[in-house]
Order: structure tokens, then sequence, then C-alpha cells
């Protein structure tokens, strides 16, 4: 029957419901109530005064009066009194109007007696009768009228109204708060009053049938835009696609590599939008100062491809380098302050980095904290809901194939490593062993590279050093880092670790292999800085005698004044700030090379050689020695790292480096992508990703701070060149703030900028930061802590309930007249805990009520026998009295309602 | 109208279909359509093989048992209140309509326990209320294919039979199977929007 049925738009009922629920209890009551009787009564009146449905006229008609909201309570009562006696006599002219208001009032007061229930039913099917009558004027009325509604679309709407009228009906009936009840009675009297004379009459319905046609259109218009935002992110199916044949692990490096892109992407608007632009736009042209031209003795090759492969000629004095851009302290007509902005870029690189960084560290520790308890039913979660009941593809239908077959294989291991028994003196032995092996050889390599340095130091100093003496330091680095890798894996598989915790092990020792790269780098580049610095005095002098030389000399008609000296003339200085940018974006360009090449050969060629060499080969390739590749996760993962780490290092003296390294990130994500689909195969055990990927971040965090130590360095410490880049002239960079704050703000700010540079603020400021953090730390150390004791008591008491379970269930098995009876017990014991309503007949609504209290007792007893009794086995006696006076009234209980 | 009650009134028993399954009109007509689209050759009921013509269910690995659950007991015809009382149990579950529904009137059939109930049949191959481990072995060669080894599959489902399992038989009753998916929200899982 309908009007069981509650087929309330979701848009009326739900967002009513809500609304009363989350509504403080104060409105409930007298604040509350008064404009919300008026309201009512407008409302349920409203309908009846339009032109109602025949069988409503006459009801509505019965009592003309009542819309004024001014009426007597009393005569109220009294007409109220009379329906009460009405309905007592079981009358059939009840109508929905009539009851509607009848019980909207009543509602409105206290609760009256309970309604007799048996009278109920016929009036049901009275209405029913009506309404149908009601429905099939108003359909007969509606395709008249041609609107562009469906007949479904009406029907539906007519249920809609039609259930609304019934809520209202029984609204007393139901055992809310009476503020759900206000507020529900409101809104479905609104709804009724709203959509009814639309459907019964054609006054207000091409208005309506509009609006539902464009209610309609908004669902779907928000449906589809939610299928757009997630095909809006980038490389989702992609990424999923490997998820589906690598598993998690492998899939985390790319949306590592994601993350990254975005990353790059804010940093490049930064950069380009403050830096870049401003100065191509407005700043002085190319060519017309020194500093933004190529020299005269390098004009002939400047454009040549193997000089501006190298990042020289046209390219070094171009806006993508720090030395192209000049002092002046404002440019263009904008009046922009370059130099200010350009450091300001500087600074909030790092910053907006560090931020992102810790924000998603510590956004992923939340996430992992909050589903920690779901792993009770691991297997039988995948087992029964792994299918995708959706699917009608068979590609997707491939794609779910192996991605359930990855994730069962993914919790086979989980499920291996957390049974292993083993014998733990040895694993611990192997484990030190192997640490040992790694730190010997970490330490190796840390000498030998150390020792090359000096190498490269004294032959640098010579004059003719052979190519091999010339490149020595790269070759080890690279000889290292080839080696090194998969000796770590020998090592490690000594070990014995999880996959996934051997994986971090392994990132964090290439890792440690990687940083004496980079010390190397480093080293090298400071090097060429001092030496670039202490060059620099004499070339200021040579320049300035040219210039002197150069107006001043004799020979030349006084009368007319010189022409100025052509800026490629001008003898300029080593600009050590370029320098190191190219530096940086030539190491990048080169990683990037190597990445592909080493793809190419490494994993395609291979990938092509067995499969292809395979039919003409004297063993089996595929499964033998070469095989396929497998994707090297902490390589790759390393290599962003790093490779994030130079391009931090590397944008404050080179500011197009980001775009390069965007461009980077896009041509490997897409690469990569191919290439871990064409020609990498699983790994032998595949693993689940921890969920979070916060080993990388932490360090992704790392680099960042140790590349952040170089360039604060030179900023703090080093005077820029006096011939380049927007900072020149000045004693140090960091100055431009200084003149910034002097010359562009009133004094009084000044003033408080030189009071909070004060150490004797600083100090302190950083010592409270000290103890917040240290607060802080210890505050959620306590929390993890409690966390983790109630995960364990709640596994605790999940084996407990299981051991009591199976015992007792064992100690029935025994006499198999039991069993049927435990059955049964447990049969009503389930529906009454999982359904809210049981069916019983109305008389033993009471009996039920107790039987409800009982059995949320009875819910309650899961968790009380540990919770009062640490310690006590429920099986061991103490808690069986507890649960049998339950058990056998449930199952007195249970042969009570017909069922 | 004309039209509209027309087809209604072509639906057999359509006010007893209604008040079982709680359909609304509108998709009980949608369904009769279906229902007949499916019907190709105008038998009047379905057949086996007309539902093994729906592509979706061809790639389902487990296509073959939703069939069968279409037809209890063995029968080789599905009629039109057979076929809405399957669907029913997907229709999606509304708080109104537990709220004020007749004490009187039993579980709707797209109650909590119905859904995992037809779940559960969809595992239950001898539908002897147990999902034993024979059972389970066979719904993973299905889904798996042939990709993990049979030693690998038998330790999933000796791992699953041991989480689930409560009074220590070896097999999955409905109660186990109920507990272990607790967690899950299958009231709006086991839903189909547009069966309103």
């Amino acid at each position: 029957m309908s009007c069981q049925l509650k087929g309330l738009g979701e848009e009326g009922g739900g967002g009513a419901r809500g609304r009363a629920r989350s509504s403080p209890p104060g409105t409930g009551d007298r604040s509350g109530r008064r404009p919300s009787r008026k309201r009512t009564y407008k409302a349920k009146n409203a309908p009846g005064r339009r032109q109602a449905p025949p069988g409503q006229k006459e009801q509505a008609g019965g009592s003309p009066g009542s819309g004024s909201p001014r009426r007597k309570q009393a005569e109220r009562r009294g007409r109220h009194r009379e329906q009460l006696g009405e309905r007592e006599r079981g009358s059939a002219e009840k109508t929905c109007g009539g009851r509607r208001k009848r019980d909207g009032r009543a509602s409105l007061r206290e609760h009256q007696a309970p309604p007799k229930k048996e009278k109920e039913v016929p009036r049901k099917e009275e209405m029913w009768k009506q309404l149908k009558k009601h429905r099939s004027s108003s359909s007969a009325s509606s395709t008249s009228g041609g609107e562009p509604l469906s007949e479904e679309e009406l029907a539906r709407i007519l249920e809609q109204v039609e259930d609304k009228k019934k809520l209202i009906a029984t609204m007393r009936t139901k055992p809310w708060p009476m503020a759900t009840k206000l507020a529900e009675l409101r809104e479905a009297q609104e709804f009724v009053e709203k959509y009814e004379g639309a459907l019964g009459k054609g006054k207000g319905k091409r208005l309506y049938a509009y609006r539902m046609l464009m209610a309609k259109k908004w669902v779907k218009f928000k449906r589809d835009f939610d299928n757009f935002k997630t095909q809006c992110i980038p490389w989702e199916m992609k990424i999923k696609d490997i998820e589906s044949h690598f598993g998690s692990s492998v899939a985390s490096y790319f949306i590592f590599l994601r993350w990254m892109y975005g990353v790059n992407l804010v940093l490049f608007g930064l950069i380009f939008g403050l830096v870049i632009i401003p100065e191509v736009l407005m700043g002085m042209p190319y060519g017309s100062i020194p500093r933004k031209t190529v020299p005269r003795a390098e004009e002939e090759k400047a454009m040549d491809f193997s000089v501006l492969w190298d990042f020289e000629g046209y390219i070094k004095y171009s806006a993508l380098f720090y030395g192209y851009y000049n002092n002046q302290r404002t440019i263009g007509w904008l009046r922009y302050r370059l130099p200010m902005a350009y450091f300001m870029v500087g600074v909030s690189v790092f910053g907006y980095s560090l931020m992102i960084i810790i924000r998603s560290m510590a956004g992923n520790t939340q996430g992992s904290t909050n589903d920690g308890e779901s792993d009770n039913f691991t297997f039988s979660f995948k087992m029964f809901t792994s299918w995708d009941y959706l699917i009608g593809n068979s590609e997707t239908a491939d794609n779910k194939y192996a991605s359930i077959t990855i994730s069962f294989k993914e919790s086979i291991v989980d499920e291996q490593e957390s049974n292993k028994e083993e014998n733990v003196h040895l694993t611990r032995f192997l484990r030190v062993l192997a640490n040992f092996l790694i730190i010997c050889c970490l330490c190796g390599s840390g000498y030998l590279i150390y020792f090359v340095v000096k190498r490269s130091q004294e032959f640098s100093k010579m004059q003719n050093v052979s190519w091999y003496e010339r490149n020595e330091v790269e070759i080890v680095m690279s000889l290292l880092g080839m080696f090194c890798p998969p000796l770590f894996e020998t090592i490690a598989a000594l070990e014995n670790y999880h996959p996934r915790i051997g994986l971090k092990w392994q990132l964090g020792r290439i890792f440690a292999l990687f940083l004496g790269n980079l010390y190397t780098f480093l080293l090298a580049l400071m090097d060429d800085v001092h030496l670039k610095l202490s060059n620099e005095e004499t070339i200021k002098n040579i320049t300035h005698w040219t210039l002197f030389h150069y107006y001043n000399s004799s020979g030349w008609n006084e009368s007319v004044p010189r022409p100025p000296l052509r800026p490629a003339d001008v003898p300029r200085g080593s600009c050590w700030e370029t320098a190191v940018g190219i530096e940086f974006m030539r190491l990048t360009v080169s990683d990037m090379l190597v990445t592909c090449i080493t793809i190419l050969l490494g994993d395609f060629l291979r990938a092509c050689f067995v499969r292809f060499m395979n039919y003409c080969w004297c063993w089996d390739l595929e499964a033998g020695f070469p095989s396929y590749a497998e994707f090297d996760i902490s390589g790759n993962v390393l290599g962003l790292i790093f490779n994030q780490g130079m391009i931090w290092m590397g944008s404050f003296y080179a500011p197009g480096l980001v775009g390069i390294n965007v461009l980077r990130l896009l041509t490997s994500m897409y690469f990569q992508c191919w290439a871990v689909m064409s020609s990498n195969v699983p790994h032998e055990r595949v693993f689940k990703a921890s969920r979070s990927n916060n080993f990388y971040m932490g360090l992704l965090l790392l680099v960042l701070f140790l590349s952040l130590l170089p360039v604060a360095y030179t900023v703090m410490s080093l005077p820029p060149s006096f011939d380049c880049g927007p900072f020149s002239g000045k004693n140090r960079m960091y100055d431009v703030i200084q003149e910034t704050v002097e010359n562009d703000f009133p004094t009084f700010l000044g003033k408080i900028f030189a009071f909070l540079a004060n150490p004797g603020l600083i100090i302190p400021a950083i010592l409270l930061m000290f103890l917040a953090i240290y607060y802080l730390n210890s505050v959620s150390k306590s929390l993890s802590r409690a966390n983790a004791q109630l995960r364990k008591k709640i596994q605790a008491l999940r084996e407990v309930e299981k051991s009591h379970k199976s015992f007792k269930s064992r100690a029935t098995a025994r006499d198999s007249e039991d069993t049927a009876k435990g059955n049964s017990k447990n049969a009503t014991q389930l529906t009454k805990e999982g359904t809210a309503h049981h069916p019983a007949s109305p008389s033993q609504t009471l009996d039920q009520k107790a039987q409800g209290s009982r059995a949320s007792s009875s819910a309650g007893r899961t968790v009380s026998p540990a919770s009062q009794h640490p310690g006590v086995r429920p099986d061991s006696g103490q808690a069986q009295p507890q649960a049998r006076p339950w058990r056998s009234a449930s199952g007195r209980s249970a042969q009570k309602p017909p069922h | 109208m004309g039209s509209r009650s027309s087809h209604a009134a072509r639906i057999p028993d359509v006010d007893s279909i209604r008040r079982e399954t709680g359909f609304s009109q509108a998709s009980l007509l949608r369904l009769y359509h279906r229902f007949r689209a499916l019907d190709w050759n105008e038998k009047g009921y379905l057949s086996r093989v007309d539902l093994q013509q729906i592509g979706a269910l061809a790639v389902n690995p487990l296509g073959d048992r939703i069939i069968d659950s279409f037809f209890p007991d063995g029968s080789l015809h599905l009629d039109f209140p057979g076929f809405v009382r399957v669907l029913a149990r997907f229709r999606p579950v509304d708080d109104e309509d537990n709220r004020n529904r007749d004490p009187k009137e039993p579980e709707p059939l797209n109650s909590r326990m119905n859904k995992l109930r037809f779940a559960f049949q969809l595992y239950d191959l001898d539908r002897d209320g147990k999902i034993s481990r024979q059972e389970m072995l066979q719904v993973l060669r299905l889904m798996v294919g042939v990709q993990v080894t049979e030693e690998q599959l038998e330790s999933i489902a000796d791992r699953t039979v041991q989480e689930a399992d409560e009074d220590g038989d070896g097999a999955v009753s409905f109660l186990e199977f109920a507990k272990s998916l607790e967690k899950m929200n299958i009231e709006q899982k086991m839903s189909i929007r547009i069966l309103k």
C-alpha cells in the first residue's frame, strides 16, 4: 500500500529532518511555537482555499473560518473534541485533509492518548480509494495541459504529495521528539501546499512543471559534474590502471609523482607570474644594458645548438637566469618592485614547499589513524565485496580481475608476514649483520667520494690532466650509484623484512648514499663560487677603467658627446649566480635524459629482447635469467626526491628551472606510465603500500631542509655580483628588504621591523615555539597511546567473544536438540539487533518495548564482560549466569509474535 | 492519462505487487517495460537464456549465480512478480520507510537483512544455509581466475573461514556472514538509485 511508502522527495524530507535534528532543543518549545502555529494554520488551509480536489473540498468547507490565525483556542479545542469523537466512531468520511488538520494540531499540543490502531486500517483503505480518485482526476487534467513532464514523473510527484499527507496524518503516532515533529510537519505541509495545487489544477502548473524540469536537470547536472570532477583528476585512470596491475606500491610512486607535479605547478605559477613575466613585459629589453647582452666574444657562436644546449649563449642572457635581471628598484608604469619581488618569491618558494609538505604529512597521519579498525575481516571483505556489480564493460572487468588478484596477493603477503614463526635470535643476528655490512659500504663509499674530491681539487690545479682525471668524480659517483643499490638489496635479503618495511630501509640507505653525491656536487660548486668571487674585485677594476678610458680618452671630437659604449663591448664579471643556475639546469636536463635512456634501454629493450628472442633461445628467457624488469620503486622515488632538491636549490638562481621541471615531470608521467604498462612485470611479492606515503614525504622534507641550507648560506653570507642580477650593488641580497622598508613604508613600520628583529625578542619567541612543540608533541603522543590501547581492547574483545561463541557452540553441538533452539535464538537476536522494527501486533507494543530495552542491554552485554571485568574470561563461568536470563527471555518472546 | 492507466492495468496484480515490494507506480511501470524488453519473444515470462543475454552479466564472474538467484527452487520460468520481488531487494532504503512502517507488516524486502540474504545466496551454492570452504574456493576461482596458485587460493579460503567463523564448524553461516559485513554500508551499496 502506498500509504506506507514514504517516497518523500529527498530534497524535502531529508533536509527537514536534518534541520530538525540539528536545531537546538530550545526551539521546539515556547519560543518557537507561536510563529509555527500560525504558519501551520496557513499552510494547511491554503490548499483548501484554493481549488482543492473534490474529495477534500467538502472537508475543507466544513471548517471555513479556520483560515484566520487568530482563532480562539477554545473554539479550536471544541472542534477538535468533536473530531476526536468522530474518529472514535470510525466514520468513513474522514479524509486526508481533515486528518491532516487535526493531527497537525494534535502534534502541536502535548501527546494525547495513543490512537487505536485497529481503526487506522479501515480509514487507510478509505483514503486509498479517495487518493485513487484524486489521482485520476489530477492526471486527467494534467494530460490535457500538455506539459513537458512525463507521466511517470507526475505519478511520482503525486505519490510524494500523498506520502506527505500521510506523514502529516500519522505524525502524532510517531515516537519522535516534539521539535522534530514540528519541523517535519511544517516541512510536509509546505510541500503539500506547494505541489498539490500545481498537480490538481492548471493554475500554477506550468511554473511547477518548469520547476520540476529544472530540478531534474539540476540533479542530472550535479551527477554529471561529479563525474566530470573525477575525470578532471589528472591521470586518475592511468594510475588506477597501474594499480590494478602492479599493486598499490607501484601506484604510490605515481601518486607521489602527481603530487609533485602539482606542487611544481604552483611554484611555476609563482615564479613565472611574479618574476619572469613582469620582467619580460616591463623590464628593459634585451641588448639595452651589458647584463642583458651577449658579450662580443661569444656573439659568433651564441646561437649554435651545442652552445645553447649547454645553456650558454642567448639562453644564458635571458630571463631564465638570475644575471639577466636589472637592479632598478621599480620597473614599468606599474612601478613594480622587481628586486623585492624576486627576493620574496625566492623565500616563498621554500615557504610554500615547506607548508605543503607538512600539511600533507599531517593529513596523511590523520587518515591513517581514522581507519585503523577495519582490519578485522580483511579476507571476508575482499571475498564477499570485492566485485563491483555495476561493471558492464569487459575491459573494465579484466582490470577488476587483475585488481582483485593483486589485492588478494597483497593481503596474503601481509598475512604470511604476521603469522610467520621464526627464530628470533637468528633474525636479530642477521639484521644486525646486514646493518653492519651496509654501514661499512656506506662508510667506504663516503670515504671514496671524499678521497676522489680531494684528488680532483689537486688535479684542477695541475695543467694537463687526462680525460679520466678530469671526470674522475663523476665516474666514481655514477659507478657507486649503479652498484650500491643492488648490493644493498642483496644484503637486505638477509634481513627478511616485510617488503614494505624493506622498501623503507632500502630507501633510507640509498638516500644516505645519494647524500654523498649531493655533498660532492655542492662542494665543487662552492669552490667555483669562491674562485669567481675572488676574481670579482679585479674585474670590477677593469670594467671601471675601461669605461673611464673610453669616455676620457683623447682623439674624439669634444663638441659631440660620445655615443655610449656598446653594451656588448663592456667587460663584465663572471656572474657566479648565473653560473650556479646553469649548473643546476644542466644537471636537471641530464638527469631527465638519463632517466629516459635507462627506461628505454633497461626496461623497454630488455622486454623486447626477452619477448621476441624467446622463440629462438636455448633457455626460457621469460622465466630464466634476464626476465622482464620489475618497476624499481625505491630508485624512482629517490630520483624524484633528489631532483626536487636540485630544483629547490637552483630555482633562486635560475627562475626558469621550475618550468623545465614541470615539463620533465609531465613527460616522465606519461613516459613511465607507458613503460611500466608495456615492459614491466609486477613484483614477485606484491605488497600493499602503506596508506600514508609519509615516508616519501619525510625524505622530501629532509631534502628540502638540506637544499635550503646552501641557498640560505649564499644569500646570507656571500655578496652578490656587482654587475648582474637584481641585487647588484648591494652588500648582501637581503638588503633589498631593508631598502623597501625604509623607502616605501612609513617610518613607524620601519621602527617596528627594527624592533622585531631585535634578538631580545626573537630568542624568547623561539623558546616559546619550542615549548609549544614540546607540549603538542606530548599531547599527541598520549592520544595515540590511548588510541592504540583502545584498538587493542577491541581486538581482544573480539577474540574473547569468538572463543566464547565457539566454546558454546561446541557444547551445544554435543546434544543436537539444543542446536536448533540455539539457532532460532540467534535468529531472533539478530533480527532484533539488525532491524529497529520488530513485527508485533499493536497490543504487544509495551511488551515489545520491554524487549527492546532488553535487547539493547544484551547489545551492551557484548561489551560489558571485558570492560567490567578485565581479565576475566567470559567462558570461565562468571559470564554465563549473566547471559542466561536474557537468552531465555528472548527465547520466550520470540515465540510470541506470529511470524 | 489514458495510456498510463492502460499500462498500469496491464501489469497483473499491480496492487499486491506494490504492497509487497514497496515500489512506486512509476518504477513498477519502468520495470514492467524492462521485463517485456528482456522477454524478447513475448512468452510472458523470462527464462535463463533471456537473462544471459544481458551484457553486464556476461562479464560478471558471478553472473550465473545472479541469474540463479532469480530462479528460486529450480523453476525455469520467471514471471513479473518474481522479477520484481528479486529487484525489490535493491530498492534504496528510506528512513521514512522504517519510521512509519506499520509494525504489523513483515520486514520489507529491501531491509538490510534481506539485502544481505541475497548476497549470501550468491555464495551459498547448495543452499544449505552455510558457505562452506568448497563453495568459497569455487567463487574465488571465478573471481581471480588462474593467476593465483591453488595453494594460495586455499589459504585465502581458510583465512576467510577463520575470520568469519564463530562457532567453529568450518563454514560461514548467514549470521556469521552478516556479522563480518557489519561495518559495510550495505544499505547504500546494495541499492540501485533508479529503483526509488
